[in-house]
């Protein structure tokens, strides 16, 4: 008894604990704490010769650039809209796989389609790009079969793409962001259903009755999450599917691509930073904003 | 007798629901993979017929020329390919390894600033300085352009929902009592995270080397970022600059008519589709096999994180 309180007592060194510690608090400094303090070169007209620290402030001049630009609107238009739709669609979705999922339950066609629907999150958005291309290219099936030689050249053409890209995302998400409603699901207690069934419920009175009230909170905590993110977007969706298709921006240009752009094409900084910065600082908010809200719904399931 | 009937039809419209999420359901797979059965099939079809009738499921003429042409050019696919494998080998191991080495000590109740270390790695969820800054960063303090460590270091080597779910899992899952009589016995605490924790906390470690795992061999952003050499291409990134250079190509042949593309050495339609195929199928071998790990990690990952 006295030698295991005495073993409580003991101070405990902290020195090898910080040492394990040391690779990851050294990365963490690098690849996200020094990129923070990084925003400044949103506030500087950055010059290369002068380094960063030499180049000289500006104030926000980067940042009434970018709003008096007309692309500003046009980014977060697409942003913002190409997320609430994929948000909305996308939890309708899941939810209606992992509904159907969990009616299949352990059917051996359960087993079978799970990892198929999940597979197309697996791969990279470059070898979606490709099987899209697939689709929609001048040789593309889409061309040549459904339409039969009168074909439509989809990659000019923005018109199509709000659909083209939603349509993509689901292929690639929907299956893999059922999951999570699957596995709240199975945890559903089978005599609730029995009694429901006992009173003649019938399947869709049990799904709207017992199943949605009982994963709410789930499905609350993963859309005040994405609203969270609704600043940000699938960089390679935006990029890579449309084959970076210049005729498209108007309805495929992201913040993010937008950033990417006017880094790396256009050479710049001042206007990728100033939008890159932009939306660091509205993504912390939302982010704060939605946990706030999450709060105040069920506070067991805020991040914070 | 009315009731037999009432529950007959009941358990009749009970199997109506079933065999119509069986169809949705089988519907909605078939959607899935048939992108990819128009990718194998292009991949294997005489490249005269797909330049005249373009991409079809089954192939009008059979042809195996594409994987020949990716023999004839290992060289270049080759080192793709083997680059994406030592990164993802080396990143994977990396990542595992620090991710799990921090979630330690922020496990332990009697190490007290695990909270402010919690932190640390929490508020990285939270906020982040944004592509541009991360840019500079790499380029300008790090000089990390065309160096294999831009496919290493850039974003992947550890993430801070990682730590908390493999914290989460020491705290929930391993007994303190177990951690305890080892230190009595006098093991380091270096020895008591190789010895006990790592061979105890397998679920989590493997759901983390699954997570890195795929972003690492995935990756093409990091490429497109930091890389301009050829030598340096991941199997993604090489992908990703034939599609750029195809692009390029057919712009500038309709804006000079007639120009000779069979002159210039990129590949065919087939080739192109043959090399996709090649970075998909070690994806498309080893997911089965993990898929269930997988979902039990984003279950445990998205109940709390």
């Amino acid at each position: 008894m006295e030698s295991v309180k005495r073993a409580k007592k003991r101070r405990v060194n902290y020195l090898p604990l910080i040492l394990m510690m040391l690779p990851g608090i050294a990365y963490m400094i690098v690849n996200n704490y020094l990129p923070m303090f990084g925003i400044t070169i949103a506030f500087k007209n950055l010059d290369y010769s002068k380094g960063i620290f030499g180049s000289e402030w500006v104030g926000l001049k980067n940042f009434e650039f970018l709003f008096r630009s007309k692309d500003f609107f046009m980014i977060i238009r697409n942003t913002i809209l190409y997320n609430i739709v994929f948000i909305l669609g996308g939890t309708f979705a899941s939810l209606a796989i992992a509904v159907m999922m969990t009616e299949l339950g352990k059917h051996k066609i359960a087993k079978v389609l799970q990892p198929i629907i999940c597979f197309p999150n697996m791969i990279s958005i470059v070898i979606v790009a490709y099987l899209v291309y697939g689709f929609l290219g001048g040789d593309g099936w889409i061309n040549n079969t459904l339409l039969k030689g009168d074909g439509i050249s989809w990659y000019s053409k923005p018109e199509y793409w709000p659909f083209i890209l939603t349509l993509v995302h689901f292929w690639k998400g929907a299956g893999y962001g059922s999951i999570i409603y699957i596995a709240t699901m199975s945890g559903i207690d089978v005599g609730l259903y029995e009694a429901a069934k006992l009173d003649g419920a019938t399947k869709m009175q049990q799904i709207r009755l017992i199943t949605i009230p009982i994963i709410r909170p789930m499905i609350m905590l993963m859309l005040l999450l994405s609203i969270g993110r609704i600043f940000s977007s699938d960089f390679g969706l935006f990029l890579q599917v449309p084959m970076d298709s210049g005729a498209l921006y108007n309805t495929t240009q992201t913040i993010d691509t937008y950033v990417y752009r006017a880094l790396m094409k256009l050479n710049d900084v001042s206007m990728s930073s100033a939008a890159s910065v932009f939306q660091s600082i509205m993504g912390f908010i939302l982010v704060m904003l939605s946990n706030l809200l999450v709060r105040k719904v069920d506070p067991q399931s805020s991040l914070f | 007798m009315r009731q037999v009937n009432s529950e007959k039809r009941f358990v009749n419209s009970e199997k109506r629901f079933k065999a119509i999420c069986a169809v949705i359901m089988i519907l909605f797979a078939a959607f899935c993979v048939l992108p990819f059965i128009l990718m194998i099939s292009a991949s294997i079809t005489e490249e005269s017929a797909l330049m005249n009738f373009g991409y079809k499921f089954i192939p009008k003429k059979l042809s195996f020329d594409a994987y020949k042409y990716l023999w004839a050019k290992r060289e270049t696919i080759g080192r793709a390919y083997y680059i994406t494998i030592i990164v993802t080998l080396i990143g994977t191991t990396l990542n595992v390894i620090i991710t799990s080495m921090f979630a330690y000590p922020l496990s332990r109740t009697d190490f007290k600033p695990r909270h402010f270390f919690a932190f640390f790695i929490f508020f990285t969820m939270l906020f982040n300085g944004g592509m541009t800054a991360s840019y500079i960063i790499w380029t300008q303090f790090f000089h990390i352009k065309n160096t294999i460590w831009a496919l290493l270091f850039p974003n992947y080597l550890m993430s801070g929902m990682n730590v908390l779910l493999v914290r989460n899992y020491y705290v929930g899952s391993i007994p303190t009592s177990i951690l305890e009589a080892a230190r009595i016995d006098g093991a380091s605490e270096m020895k008591i995270y190789r010895r006990v924790l790592l061979p105890l906390s397998k679920p989590v470690i493997i759901t983390v080397a699954m997570f890195a795992g795929m972003a690492y061999w995935n990756d093409w952003s990091n490429a497109m970022y930091y890389i301009t050499n050829q030598k340096l291409y991941s199997i993604n990134a090489y992908l990703n600059n034939l599609q750029n250079n195809i692009k390029l190509l057919s712009m500038q042949s309709s804006m000079t008519e007639g120009i000779n593309l069979q002159g210039l050495s990129l590949p065919t339609i087939g080739a192109r589709m043959a090399i996709a195929m090649i970075a998909v199928l070690p994806v498309l071998v080893i997911f089965p096999f993990i898929q269930a790990e997988l979902i039990k990690g984003v279950v445990i990952g998205g109940v709390k994180g």
